[in-house]
């Protein structure tokens, strides 16, 4: 019995460089910088004073007010996808879709813990803070007069499905995974295994994340992974060049409705791309740093490859994990040359340049990159790239993006603590250019 | 081709009751309340100020000799999932790096490892600490924070509390290099990282996996939270044992407790090939959704019928094959309602006649750690054919037709269904069945 073939055909995002597919393919083919000073707090005396910020974004101009208001509890990164969702609901034309029935549409989500309520929060430990100790007593008293329900409420990483569940009607299976990094593009593989074994007809996949607070930019400076490089923000992500110093911080979600071939032949859905191949791994190496060998994230692109059941060389574009810190720019440049050959042209470019990362919904924002490579035969650029570091010296596709020839495209996603995610796409034809 | 059978060959719990799947499943069969008056932090302000607590636990007793160090920057949740995953592997017998990274029982390529996680507070202590070094006239000052303040915290501190750390200590402990994965679906967690990582294991992504979830909340920032839900039993701080009630007629509210479940999932074939002692097999799972559990004021259980009904689609049995529940029984009014109704719903007739237990009045509510931990008691009832005690059951609440008892009972009964919901409306739901060669 041949496997169940799965497709992709719907899309949708909200992110630094654009609040739609049109905008930020747009922005991404311009080489544009979604990075600013960050303005979502008072950030100037952080090591970092900038981040690639969503701005400018309301949810009631996605959607009709009435239902936004149905998400007036909802955190910001989670109207992100609430936003990122009916994007691509549309475009997937499944909007009173008969054949499909509420238990067969699944949720497959890679999203983030939502932010902490920090004024609050901060408040509470310096009002119950009594001689050098938390006055867990005193902290409680306050904590009930200051502290909201929903504001708490929603920080759980499943709410994010809960909101998603309710716009759509879903009662099949929903999943929520934080595997760090890789998470949205661990969803999307999970959610094509779940159409696989037939759990369901279609399953809404991405992530969404937010960590530009300042709890999560403190984490990220007291680690040394994010750039400090304040005078000069808007090239600061340098992925794979010689003077790169840590990542850029982003927020934002991007959805795709992950479908079963046949269904969506059947009801005469216009397909964006098949998902031909996934593949995971754990580096089980140090929770702080990768394995310098790169055997981990090699790992996941060749189980990637088996499942997809094609070699190295069918691959025509790689959008890589590329972070732009020191360590995950060349360890990744390692892992793929141990996996496509040392002397390998294969281009691999990290849209992270212009993006930022966005944490958990980074892999899904990647990979509609990969989708929108596929339809207009142009392979976005590593942008912000002038100086080349002999240890990550792949074609990066520098600086402009590029008309090339394209087919099969894999996108990589690494975690923090080393758990690797892959995922390869084809272009939507059938092998003989059925549509 | 037919599918791949999974075996589970190891159990690892760390609860209330203590370190291991034996000590718990003591304490259910005698029928025993580990809940206590909170000893971890003084929660006397707190509308409920009882809960299922970990003792005596030292996190360094479950690590290698050479990673002990590393269980300092391990939240709690984290230092439940790594014992528990101690417990599980040397319950299974197998031979992980944390043994001998040379002689590995499975291939590491080939040991998945799939663990659930929650929402992971920061240690207040520990925040304050920092926060309070950043004061300017008596309130935080962001300013100072960026400049000085925030070099208090040890360069490490954000990844004590990611998610995945739980799966990443695990793999980095035993050795687990295939396919992982860090499900946060609430109370659901642990039964979809269960069925997840069986599903790797038929189709052949991996031969062996360690799975299940681990959370704790007992922490101020927890006990808050679940107390702004208004889900705690608040009438009971002088009684704990008598606090948790699942679905018996005056139950008001559930209890945190903190908990870990691991199991090991074995490729039948390999499993038996190596003598393994095959206590049970994993013959299906399911999953499901309530659109409704946004209303996070409204009790939901996750259209917990459908996931029943997937997963007892999926292991190809109908109600009446089940001859266990184990129910995920919060004590929460509504959400006992809700989930008995559930069962009711996808077992029909059988829901009366089949026997139920759930763990929450001995253990509490364990969130993530729940699906491990439930699915380890009815892998245990299979293998001794024997149904615990639901502890602070006296008389069925309204609505409520399972068949759960005070007494301990046995068999014969060939398969068990476990499941569990998330506030938020997601459910998972695995089936079980006793192992025949």
């Amino acid at each position: 019995m041949n496997r169940k073939r799965v497709v992709i055909t719907g899309m949708g995002t909200v992110n630094p460089l654009g609040h739609t597919v049109v905008e930020t393919w747009q922005g991404v083919l311009e080489g544009r910088s979604g990075a600013a000073r960050t303005e979502t707090f008072d950030a100037s005396t952080f090591p970092s004073t900038f981040s690639t910020q969503v701005r400018g974004f309301d949810l009631a101009d996605h959607i009709d007010p009435i239902d936004a208001d149905a998400h007036a509890t909802a955190g910001r990164y989670c109207k992100f996808a609430i936003a990122a969702a009916y994007e691509a609901w549309a475009q997937s034309g499944l909007a009173g879709c008969e054949s499909l029935a509420p238990a067969r549409l699944g949720i497959y989500l890679g999203s983030g813990e939502g932010s902490l309520d920090f004024d609050n929060f901060i408040s509470l430990l310096v009002d119950a803070w009594d001689q050098g100790q938390l006055d867990t007593r005193t902290w409680a008293d306050l904590a009930f007069e200051r502290m909201d329900l929903y504001r708490e409420a929603e920080q759980e990483s499943n709410m994010v499905v809960a909101h998603l569940a309710a716009a759509f009607g879903v009662r099949g299976p929903a999943f929520n995974t934080l595997t760090a990094c890789a998470a949205s593009t661990q969803a999307i593989g999970e959610a094509a295994m779940i159409i696989r074994h037939g759990d369901a007809d279609v399953v809404i996949s991405g992530g969404a994340h937010s960590m530009i607070h300042p709890l999560g930019v403190t984490g990220f400076n007291r680690l040394t992974a994010i750039s400090t490089r304040n005078d000069a923000y808007e090239t600061a992500s340098r992925p794979f060049d010689l003077t790169r110093d840590g990542f850029v911080l982003g927020e934002g979600a991007s959805i795709l409705i992950v479908e079963d071939l046949e269904f969506a032949r059947a009801r005469g859905a216009t397909i964006l791309a098949e998902i031909t191949g996934y593949g995971c791994s754990a580096d089980a190496f140090r929770i702080t740093d990768q394995d310098p060998a790169g055997a981990g994230a090699a790992a996941s692109m060749t189980n990637a490859l088996a499942d997809a059941g094609i070699r190295p060389d069918e691959i025509d574009y790689i959008s890589a994990h590329g972070t732009a810190t020191k360590q995950n720019d060349q360890v990744e440049t390692r892992a793929v040359k141990s996996v496509f050959g040392r002397d390998t042209t294969v281009p691999m470019s990290s849209t992270k340049s212009m993006f930022g990362h966005l944490i958990a919904a980074a892999g899904a924002t990647e990979l509609i990159t990969c989708v929108l490579a596929l339809r207009d035969q142009v392979l976005p650029p590593t942008t912000n790239y002038q100086h080349p570091d002999p240890d990550c010296d792949l074609d990066c596709v520098p600086n402009t993006p590029r008309k090339h020839a394209v087919r099969t495209c894999m996108s990589n996603s690494f975690g923090f603590g080393g758990q690797n995610n892959t995922l390869i796409i084809r272009s939507c034809d059938d092998g003989e250019g059925n549509r | 081709m037919p599918e791949r059978r999974v075996a589970i060959t190891g159990l690892g719990a760390v609860t209330a009751a203590g370190i291991g799947a034996e000590v718990l499943w003591e304490a259910l069969l005698q029928g025993r309340s580990c809940l206590r008056t909170i000893g971890l932090f003084d929660a006397g302000t707190f509308p409920c100020t009882v809960a299922g607590q970990v003792e005596d636990f030292s996190p360094r007793d479950f690590v290698p000799k050479s990673y002990r160090k590393a269980t300092k920057v391990m939240a709690r949740d984290i230092q439940l999932a790594v014992a528990a995953a101690d417990q599980a592997v040397k319950d299974a017998g197998i031979v992980t790096r944390a043994e001998d990274g040379n002689n590995m029982t499975y291939a590491p390529g080939r040991l998945g490892c799939n663990i659930g996680a929650g929402l992971i507070n920061p240690d207040l202590t520990e925040l304050g600490q920092a926060a309070n070094t950043a004061v300017a006239d008596g309130t935080f000052d962001l300013r100072l924070w960026g400049e000085q303040g925030m070099n208090n915290l040890t360069p490490l501190w954000l990844l004590k509390y990611l998610p995945n750390m739980l799966s990443c200590h695990v793999t980095i402990i035993h050795g687990c290099e295939g396919a992982s994965n860090a499900l946060t679906c609430g109370d659901a967690s642990g039964h979809m990282s269960i069925g997840e990582a069986g599903r790797w294991i038929q189709r052949g992504t991996a031969d062996a996996a360690i799975a299940g979830g681990a959370e704790s909340k007992l922490n101020p920032m927890g006990l808050l939270r679940q107390s702004l839900l208004k889900r705690l039993c608040t009438g009971r701080n002088d009684d704990p044992a008598e606090a948790c009630r699942p679905f018996d007629t005056d139950h008001d509210g559930t209890v945190i407790g903190e908990g870990g479940g691991l199991v090991i999932l074995e490729e039948m074939d390999s499993a038996v090939n190596r003598g393994a002692r095959i206590y049970a097999e994993l013959v299906g799972f399911g999953a499901a959704c309530d659109p409704g559990g946004v209303d996070i004021t409204r009790p939901t259980v996750g259209s917990l019928d459908v996931a029943v009904g997937n997963a007892l689609k999926d292991a190809g049995i109908g109600p009446d094959d089940v001859g266990l529940i184990v129910a995920h029984g919060t004590g929460v009014a509504g959400e006992d309602a809700a989930e008995a109704e559930a069962w009711a719903a996808a077992l029909g007739q059988a829901v009366g006649s089949v026997p139920a237990v759930a763990l929450t009045g001995t253990v509490g509510s364990l969130y993530a750690g729940a699906g491990g931990v439930e699915t380890i008691v009815a892998t245990m009832a299979l293998h001794t054919q024997t149904v615990p005690p639901t502890v602070n059951f006296t008389a069925p609440s309204d609505g409520c037709s399972l068949n759960l008892g005070s007494q301990q009972r046995s068999g014969p009964f060939d398969y068990a269904v476990s499941g569990a919901f998330s506030v938020g409306g997601q459910s998972g739901a695995v089936v079980l069945k006793t192992y025949q060669p």
